[in-house]
């Protein structure tokens, strides 16, 4: 068969969009927890139509059935999603997820742990993949450092699995597309000119993280992620087949402290994995609260 | 409040001359639309909405835009009613009904703002009650509609007070129900409720309007109330709010309002809330284009 003959998806917004797609997406959804709008179905359209070429589906229907009844369905899917969030990441990628941080969240957990000795705030980047999300959460704290985190010290910590993303997230280069969405004012701020179109990341803030490499599925290393107030986990739980998700996300729930917040990434959710973690709601977010010990309803 | 000021709030709504009155369609068309599906009478809804020339104009204009995917655009109303379907037609109606009631001019707010939040909470207590099978998305879907109508009222009867409290509101990123009691001592609650009395609303809406910041002191329809709440704060959360950033954190659990509906409905504690939340992130992009088509011009937020 030619590729000529293999029905691609359509690939432009607001193009009409088979209703296989629609039911790939709900799937997708039922399974990872990754939920993708109307306006962007044309996206898994076009990560569908790749897969589709890949695996020679020569229409969205038998694709489907691939997803559903093949042996290999779970891998497939997997194979999907890696190219639904494909090219995702950049610095600055959620800023809902910046603004609860700023405005609704840090001064919440300043209220909250201002009574203690050691005002240490402890951040955690699991998954953290090329160093963009570690260093947009820095550069943020950094803005906060003379006012509501003066005489504060924050500590994150960066861990992915793989050990070239990590030597690439310590580099701390990016070029155009991942500093599509940093602001004129962050990139005269925290960055320096690092050769033809990249910049660095200047190292006041490289200093605030730690990198490492770890493997989420290592119980024994996870339980010393103690004492953290924030854990970021974006798009990383749909690698993990159920029961493994379940047992990363109770990690969270212990390595966080009461009243600290797990966020997924903008589109994700928990579905039921955990019962204790609390569902909360700021403009344009989602995250995941662990009740502080003077709320009621644990 | 105390009972000097909501004295203070009936006289003025009673007394300003710029008051709306609710259209003369408006009321007849709400008992129709309430009615079950089978027992509505194209013709009667056609020939109410041709009654006022104004509204039947809108309608149309509405119905021929693209976000309503029509092949041709309906040269009458009968026309309209029957391509799109009544439930569609019922968003058009009310919306333009209720949006031709109040002047445009001189508002402290974006009145497509306005709009934007009152037909996305209209969306959103309808889906909210399909969810937790209410039975009567219809009656959420009103009480969505009207619920804040008390700033249409503090525009017009309180306009430099009101300013000011919208001023304070997005300075201080701040609901407007704290800003206006703030600023000016009482909210768009009683100022609304005052209002929904002068039109005779049922007295649901009645309360819906007067209490949906507070459920739990309302005497009755504590659920449908609790809904709207809800809703309400849930339209905020997911870019349907009075355009401005509000320094808000839902915590469904703790909102008095949850364990209100939860005693109602069962249900509710196996509604998917982050997947009903992404949901309306796809609905919110039909308001948006609804209420732009209807009442023209870009919105600013």
């Amino acid at each position: 068969m030619t590729s000529a003959t293999i029905a691609v998806a359509p690939g432009r917004p607001g193009a009409p969009v088979d209703p296989v797609f629609r039911q790939i997406r709900d799937l997708v959804y039922k399974v990872c927890g990754i939920f993708q709008l109307e306006e962007k179905l044309y996206l898994m359209a076009d990560a569908c139509g790749r897969r589709m070429k890949q695996v020679g589906a020569r229409t969205p229907r038998e694709y489907w059935d691939l997803l559903t009844a093949h042996a290999s369905r779970e891998a497939e899917l997997r194979q999907l999603l890696n190219e639904v969030t494909i090219g995702e990441t950049c610095l600055f990628r959620s800023q809902p997820q910046i603004d609860a941080l700023r405005k609704v969240i840090l001064p919440e957990l300043v209220q909250e742990k201002n009574k203690q000795v050691v005002k240490r705030l402890r951040i955690w980047s699991a998954g953290c993949s090329t160093g963009e999300e570690p260093y947009t959460l820095a550069m943020n704290m950094l803005e906060e450092s003379d006012h509501l985190l003066k005489d504060w010290t924050i500590e994150i910590l960066a861990t992915d699995l793989n050990d070239r993303s990590v030597e690439t997230a310590k580099a701390g280069i990016y070029g155009d597309y991942a500093l599509r969405c940093t602001s004129e004012y962050f990139r005269r701020k925290y960055f320096t000119p690092a050769g033809e179109k990249k910049l660095e990341v200047r190292p006041e803030v490289k200093k605030l993280i730690a990198f490492s490499r770890l493997n989420l599925q290592d119980d024994s290393r996870m339980l010393f992620m103690k004492g953290m107030d924030l854990i970021f986990c974006c798009n990383v739980l749909i690698y993990f087949d159920g029961p493994s998700k379940g047992k990363v996300v109770n990690h969270y729930y212990s390595n966080l402290n009461f009243g600290g917040y797990f966020f997924l990434g903008t589109s994700e959710s928990l579905l039921n994995l955990n019962d204790h973690f609390r569902l909360v709601h700021f403009p344009g977010t989602i995250a995941y609260w662990k009740p502080s010990l003077k709320s009621g309803k644990l | 409040m105390s009972p000097s000021v909501a004295v203070d709030i009936r006289e003025r709504v009673k007394h300003i001359e710029t008051m709306p009155s609710i259209p003369t369609v408006f009321l007849p068309l709400l008992e129709l639309l309430n009615l079950p599906p089978e027992r509505v009478k194209l013709d009667e809804v056609v020939e109410l909405v041709s009654y006022d020339n104004t509204i039947a104009a809108q309608c149309l204009r509405v119905a021929s835009s693209p976000l309503f995917g029509l092949a041709k655009s309906p040269e009458s109303i009968k026309a309209a009613v029957i391509s799109l379907g009544l439930r569609k037609v019922e968003t058009i109606l009310l919306t333009c009904c209720l949006g031709s009631a109040f002047p445009t001019q001189n508002w402290s707010l974006d009145p497509t703002v306005f709009w934007r939040h009152s037909l996305g909470c209209a969306m959103v207590c309808r889906k909210f009650s399909e969810k937790l099978a209410t039975g009567d998305g219809d009656k959420a879907y009103m009480a969505g509609l009207l619920h804040d109508i008390g700033f249409i009222v503090n525009c017009i009867a309180f306009p430099k007070e009101f300013s000011a409290a919208v001023a304070h509101a997005s300075k201080e990123q701040i609901s407007f129900h704290e800003a206006e009691s703030a600023v000016m001592g009482f909210t768009h609650c009683e100022s609304g409720r005052a209002l929904a009395e002068q039109w005779h609303l049922a007295d649901d809406m009645i309360r819906v309007i007067a209490h949906h910041h507070a459920p739990e002191e309302s005497d009755t329809a504590q659920p449908l109330i609790a809904l709207v709440h809800l809703s309400d704060l849930l339209c905020r959360m997911r870019g349907m709010g009075y355009g401005y950033y509000e320094r808000n954190k839902l915590d469904w659990v703790e909102d008095p309002s949850w364990s209100i509906l939860l005693k109602e409905h069962r249900r509710l504690a196996d509604v998917d809330l982050a997947l009903f939340s992404f949901e309306l992130d796809e609905a919110a992009v039909e308001v948006h284009e609804l209420v732009s088509t209807i009442f023209g011009g870009k919105l600013r937020s």
